[in-house]
């Protein structure tokens, strides 16, 4: 198969500085605030976007103004890394870190921040005073957090994946298009360098593995299969607005199973690895193959379902994604031991933090294979002691996803995960997801966004969210 | 396997039983509905979760493409679990179940459930996703006899269909629902 590379290419391009300009209607237009100005960020939960931004803010020219989360329990212990923060660095020999300490210090002090439990309210509120929003919290409130703040005219950077259904990625993809505002979700495997000079190596040495024909992503770690069901219900606790924490989902009384750290493993609400670390491996895969904004015509899933407890995701799971023209195959594996096994590192090589997952890449004349994905992407050695010959195109080096979507802000640039590549895997998650739970192959017409020839798929396409947290 | 076998296995004290039976439950199809709804009603915790999956299951094989048969006696089997003589969780559940395979049949039992606070927004949804004019005409129907709290909901679901509705405004983006959670740090 020849590989398409076009968004790659376009990316290519951009490094090179030949393409990509976006007019701006003005330098405003884009964030709201001069280029050079401190960017103010409101945050919306404290997932793994939250976690960076909430330290190293600084690192990126930006401040923290806003904090928003239906849950108050959470905010103390932001308070308590602020403030632990200042004091160490108000001492550190890191002058940037000392530099920053006043930046915490305030923060911790709760100088110029802002706390709320509604997103809406925060809008309504303090709109003017926001210029970019970082959406970190469960699945199941992203598309209505992102789309809050695109209507508000903020820029968005959220968490993978970006829509619980295909019908939510579709209006988010809208709107972001409606509205010209640079978007980006956390998937920061594709920044990794190793990651990169695999692309090229693969790209430039027409012998290193050759056209690719077949994709397999694999985790090595089942889903759960060990929790209790919600017995009754709790009384809500202070501090927890449980009926905005739901949001969307369908009404049900409290109880303290369904939140935190279980709404990932129920398909209602999260959907399980496969919108875990799935969502991470496909998107590096996608964006390998220069896939981007193609989709599969077909998706067939077979899983085992937990036997007890409340999670209803897969533990193991099989997904096979078919594309056409190019023709390549995608498969997506939850299983109980490593399809590939940890790459063997010297102590003076870097070593594989997330070996649990990955990809294997299978050309007419060899493989390529990479671990991880999320916080990182290693790369097997081949790639790491390749040098591309002198004058060879480089494939766009990222700064990095967070960097990467700030320089979206500032000058209109296309972001690296932005919302069509951000669509096309949600789509991907969620299909495998229908597919497993109908228990049959879905069709799907990647032109009209669309399942066809199966009704209840296509119902399952969208569902109903709760009155008004709906898009 | 049966109604009688399914059943006796969704009660098992074995874990695994249970799971391999509601998941062969689809083939059993409308005939299990009534027995595993009682089983979900009445079962000890994992028996009735067994049960309540058996029924989705159910659901989810009568929804493939070519099996109209087999979709209407499941529907008809689902449309008595609407009924008020229910609990509110299993009517919940079979309003969700026939809004994956239902057509204009299920619409009028469905619509009843839009006078029951408890499950209006349900019902709403669930109508917002039944397809056919029927469907909208119960939205409206049912939007023009709410009170001022429900209408915009109504309103949203006919949105949702296409239907303009000017007279009701959308309140996603306004905080109009009182939090009783003062955010941290404010009076």
């Amino acid at each position: 198969m020849q590989r398409k590379l076009g968004r790659r290419r376009f990316l290519a391009c951009l490094s090179s500085g030949a393409a990509g300009t976006l007019i701006l209607r003005d330098p405003r237009s884009a964030r709201g605030c001069p280029v050079n100005e401190r960017l103010r960020l409101a945050v919306f939960g404290t997932m793994y976007n939250a976690q960076h931004f909430l330290t190293a803010a600084h690192l990126h020219n930006a401040q923290i103004v806003a904090l928003c989360n239906p849950d108050q329990r959470k905010i103390p212990a932001v308070f308590g890394r602020w403030e632990e923060i200042a004091r160490e660095w108000a001492d550190s020999t890191n002058p940037q870190q000392q530099q920053a300490a006043p930046q915490y210090r305030r923060l911790a002090d709760r100088q110029g921040l802002h706390i709320f439990t509604d997103v809406r309210q925060m809008f309504a509120e303090r709109a003017d005073q926001i210029d970019a929003v970082i959406v970190s919290d469960y699945d199941h409130f992203h598309g209505v957090a992102c789309g809050q703040a695109l209507r508000a005219g903020k820029p968005v950077c959220s968490e993978r994946p970006l829509g619980l259904t295909i019908d939510e990625a579709r209006r988010l993809r809208a709107l972001a298009a409606r509205t010209l505002l640079p978007t980006t979700y956390r998937s920061p495997g594709t920044g990794s360098g190793s990651f990169r000079r695999g692309i090229e190596l693969t790209l430039i040495e027409e012998d290193a593995i050759g056209p690719v024909r077949e994709v397999h992503l694999w985790f090595r770690r089942g889903g759960p299969d060990r929790t209790q069901l919600p017995q009754g219900h709790h009384p809500v606790p202070d501090g927890l607005d449980w009926d905005l924490w739901l949001g969307p989902l369908p009404w049900r009384p409290f109880n303290q199973r369904y939140c935190h750290g279980t709404f990932r493993w129920i398909l209602e609400s999260g959907g399980g690895q496969i919108r875990d670390r799935g969502a991470h491996v496909m998107s590096c895969a996608m964006w390998w193959m220069g896939a981007d904004g193609t989709g599969p015509v077909t998706v067939e899933a077979t899983g085992t379902p937990p036997t007890r407890g409340l999670w209803d995701s897969a533990v193991t799971m099989h997904v096979t994604y078919t594309f056409k023209n190019p023709d390549w195959v995608m498969t997506w594996d939850q299983r109980q031991e490593a399809l590939v096994p940890p790459e063997e590192r010297g102590e003076d090589e870097p070593k594989i933090i997330r070996p649990g997952y990955g990809a294997v890449y299978h050309g007419d004349k060899g493989t390529f294979t990479h671990w991880g994905g999320d916080g990182g992407t290693w790369a097997e050695r081949k790639c790491r002691e390749w040098e591309p010959p002198s004058g060879a195109k480089e494939v766009y080096k990222s700064p990095g996803h967070y960097e990467d979507w700030f320089e979206g802000i500032k000058t209109g640039k296309k972001t690296i995960m932005n919302i069509e590549a951000a669509v096309g895997v949600s789509n991907l998650c969620v299909l495998g997801n229908l597919s497993y739970m109908l228990g049959r192959k879905i069709e799907w017409d990647q032109a009209r966004q669309e399942i066809v020839r199966d009704e209840q798929a296509r119902r399952l396409m969208s569902r109903p969210q709760r009155y008004p947290y709906h898009l | 396997m049966n109604t009688n076998e399914l059943i006796a296995k969704i009660k098992s004290d074995d874990a695994q039983v249970r799971t391999e039976a509601w998941q062969s439950a689809g083939a059993v199809g409308a005939p299990a509905i009534r027995p595993l709804a009682e089983v979900v009603v009445k079962g000890e915790l994992e028996v009735s979760r067994a049960a309540r999956r058996a029924m989705w299951q159910i659901v989810r094989h009568a929804g493939r493409p070519g099996a109209r048969g087999e979709r209407r006696p499941v529907v008809t089997a689902l449309l008595p679990l609407l009924g008020a003589d229910q609990p509110e969780g299993l009517r919940r559940d079979a309003a969700w179940m026939l809004s994956e395979i239902a057509g204009a049949r299920a619409v009028a039992p469905v619509a009843a459930l839009l006078r029951e606070p408890a499950l209006r927004e349900d019902a709403r949804a669930v109508l917002q996703r039944l397809p056919g004019e029927a469907a909208v005409a119960a939205l409206k129907t049912a939007l023009a006899g709410a009170g001022s709290d429900f209408k915009p909901s109504l309103a949203h679901g006919l949105r949702q269909r296409g239907v303009e509705v000017p007279d009701v405004p959308c309140h996603k983006l306004k905080p109009v629902k009182a939090t009783a959670v003062t955010p941290e740090g404010r009076a």
